[in-house]
């Protein structure tokens, strides 16, 4: 029965190697054992400025207590959170993750994260924006803290401004003005563009300019109601319309197709002569730019004279996923991560707003960083006070695509502003009743 | 019934060994979440906080209130419509120029092959670039001869279309499979159609088309089955990952992941998918169904 013992002894092998398998898990999981406790915290910071900071500000922490040690897990962009989402469903996740700041409460509500309010300092709230310490709370309590956010602005080409003639009073402030500069600064040789003063669409979203246009209503309101066929916003859709005919479709076309960053940057090149873009676009400007090419940034213009900056912001926060095992270490850590000179230094290296008020105000008058870099935060400051956050309506967390649909259909010529907004509501009506 | 011998029991033993490597994988990764989703299907189940029956709600719901789901749907089908008999043509006709004995046949084998080599998303970011309406190449070419080519990826009519071209391209793995059976091909059969004075074409039509029959059918099969489950390519070329512009590249996997990663809605996910299943289940049961009126095997039997 030679046979029979060569097929036990496969099996057996089949079956220690399986087991080794396990117990190498096993112990993988007590390493750094005793009573030390080890937070695996995961963020999408994989390269550059960023990963940097944040390796040294943890690395800080591990040095200033001798009850936790930190473990930075980067995860890919594209990976990070339907990764952590199949871990909180295996009931293995990271201690500590990086996520995105309009979801939370879907993921309150979906107990994807945990409640760390009892764990907090008295004082943490007030150290927040107050619209982002909003997006973290869910049912009386706090899914996670406001980390980093970021605000729309408009950057502008003083060099072109100047050859145009303009001075700083004649920079924008209202939709009217803007289109208005925007004609002095295009330049049209043999009926081609060669540069663009204004084109709202690059690199803004039209939801931006249709809330700044309904008094700083997204497409739902505070409770959830859907605010998408407003009049204002018809009239936003509109204006936005009336500037892509000015342009026409094939220079927009045209041009879209080849913009990109460093050296094809439209911006940079003097293509574009205004670009609306989140204020964070500065890093991209600081690394690409010559040393002469001189910009500034205004806030985006107001709908009407009076009706106010509004503008719109995202951001990160950081949580404690559902089923992490050291809870209040983590949200000690957490704490630790926004408090006031962590926010700081993470600010000063990443040229990011920061969810700590007082952080970035340091920045504008801190030796950090130089003239510019304090006018980035200072804008920054200015623009906050009008920036709306939009989280994600529980009743219909995926309808930017219906929405979208439309306003495209409406740039295609296939629909007026008003038939696009009106499809739009309705299409999120429905889904909205499909949810309930 | 006769009684197994010893011999045969311990054959049957190792059999079992053997192939428990792919019974047990099977049933781990393939089966298990197949089931699962199926049960899934007729729940609210969200991953992590609720999974209620409540019967073919979904199934209800995808069928009469979600349009984006008819959308997704018909972009998918008008895709799998074109994409199929478009790269079987092609990869028959690439197959067929080069399955001749001349000098340097293998030089431009590789050539047309090399394209199936390169991996997803860096083909997809070199057409994004070779489609761009201005400066494109694709539109450059065209140009030479006075068409004014569209802007490919942000008009939605033209969007499928540039999917379409771009899967063309990666033809060379089929090809070889249809190199491989040409190669197969008994000359003779060729010399004595010769004899009886048929040209190219009718030795095309009459003695290589009906004896690559075989794997044009697998290939119809597999490629089919691929069609339907496009993803990556409207993921990765669309602003966002949204399928736009004007939904035109929303595509049944991507409206699926779309329920399952952003709205958290893994139960309506699951019924898309086993809708999806089912279509495609029907669409091989009716090519096999199809096969013996024009597939013809050598030797005449299955």
């Amino acid at each position: 029965m030679k046979k029979r013992k060569i097929f036990i002894a496969l099996l057996a092998l089949v079956m220690v190697f399986l087991t080794a398998c396990g117990t190498q898990q096993q112990s993988k999981a007590n390493s750094g054992s005793s009573d030390k406790v080890t937070l695996d915290f995961w963020t999408f910071w994989g390269s550059g400025d960023r990963r940097e900071v944040i390796e040294s500000i943890i690395s800080d922490y591990n040095k200033s207590q001798d009850k936790v040690t930190v473990k930075h897990s980067y995860q890919p962009w594209g990976d990070i959170w339907t990764k952590s989402l199949s871990a909180i469903t295996a009931g293995n996740p990271p201690d500590v993750i990086v996520q995105d700041i309009m979801s939370v409460s879907q993921r309150a509500e979906a107990q994807q994260s945990v409640d760390i309010s009892r764990y907090l300092d008295a004082g943490t709230k007030k150290q927040f924006y107050p619209q982002l310490w909003e997006t973290t709370q869910y049912q009386e309590g706090t899914y996670g803290l406001p980390f980093n956010t970021d605000t729309q602005v408009i950057f502008y080409n003083k060099q072109i401004f100047k050859e145009a003639g303009l001075t700083e009073a004649d920079l924008p402030t209202t939709w009217a003005e803007l289109e208005a500069v925007g004609r002095q600064l295009d330049v049209k040789k043999n009926k081609t563009y060669s540069r663009v003063g204004f084109y709202p669409l690059w690199n803004l979203g039209a939801e931006v300019w249709a809330l700044n246009a309904d008094n700083g209503t997204s497409w739902f309101n505070d409770n959830e109601k859907i605010k998408i066929n407003t009049k204002n916003k018809v009239a936003a859709l509109q204006w936005i319309l009336d500037q892509q005919k000015h342009y026409g479709k094939s220079t927009i076309n045209r041009l879209e197709a080849e913009f990109g960053s460093g050296v094809s940057d439209p911006f940079l090149s003097g293509t574009v002569a205004m670009r609306a873009q989140n204020l964070n676009y500065y890093t991209s400007l600081k690394e690409n730019a010559s040393k002469d090419f001189e910009f500034g940034v205004i806030q985006l213009p107001e709908f009407k004279s009076g009706s106010g900056h509004w503008s719109w912001g995202g951001g990160f926060t950081v949580e404690v996923p559902k089923g992490a095992k050291h809870v209040k270490e983590s949200a000690e850590f957490i704490q630790y991560l926004t408090s006031e000179k962590v926010q700081q230094k993470f600010g000063a290296a990443s040229f990011d707003i920061m969810a700590n008020e007082d952080a970035n105000n340091n920045l504008i008058d801190g030796t950090e960083l130089d003239e510019t870099g304090q006018m980035i935060y200072a804008m920054a400051a200015e623009n906050m006070k009008k920036t709306i956050m939009t989280p994600v309506p529980l009743t219909a967390p995926d309808h930017t695509n219906l929405i979208q649909e439309e306003i495209d259909s409406a740039l295609l010529g296939n629909k007026t502003a008003k038939e696009a907004l009106r499809d739009a509501q309705s299409a999120v009506e429905n889904l909205v009743k499909q949810n309930q | 019934m006769q009684k197994r011998s010893l011999r045969q029991k311990s054959e049957a033993r190792w059999g079992y060994l053997f192939v428990a490597p792919f019974v047990i994988g099977f049933a781990i990764f393939m089966l298990g979440p197949m089931v699962f989703s199926f049960i899934g299907s007729f729940t609210d189940y969200n991953l992590t906080s609720k999974m209620n029956f409540i019967g073919i709600a979904n199934f209800k719901r995808m069928f009469v209130d979600d349009q984006l789901f008819w959308k997704s749907l018909y972009n998918t089908l008008y895709f799998t419509a074109f994409n199929v008999p478009l790269t079987t043509m092609f990869s028959i006709f690439l197959a067929v120029i080069l399955n001749q004995k001349i000098k340097g046949i293998r030089f431009f084998r590789t050539i047309f092959f090399l394209p199936s080599v390169l991996s997803g998303v860096a083909v997809y970011v070199l057409w994004m670039q070779l489609l761009s309406p201005s400066s494109g190449m694709v539109n450059t070419i065209l140009s030479w001869f006075n068409i004014n080519g569209p802007a490919w990826l942000f008009d939605p009519n033209w969007t499928k279309p540039a999917l379409i071209m771009m899967k063309l391209w990666s033809a060379g793995g089929a090809m070889l499979l249809y190199i491989a059976t040409l190669q197969n091909v008994p000359t003779q059969l060729y010399e004595s159609a010769e004899l009886d004075g048929a040209g190219i074409w009718h030795k095309f039509r009459h003695v290589t088309l009906p004896l690559i029959t075989p794997i044009i059918f697998y290939d119809v099969i597999t490629s089919t089955i691929g069609s339907f489950q496009i993803f990556q390519e409207a993921y990765v070329m669309t602003s966002n990952g949204q399928g736009g512009p004007a939904n035109s590249l929303l595509f049944f996997n991507l409206h699926m992941w779309n329920k399952a990663f952003v709205g958290f809605d893994m139960g309506y996910a699951m019924a898309m998918s086993m809708t999806l299943f089912v279509i495609v289940m029907i669409m091989t049961v009716i090519n096999l169904k199809l096969a013996p009126k024009w597939v013809h095997y050598a030797g005449g039997s299955k």
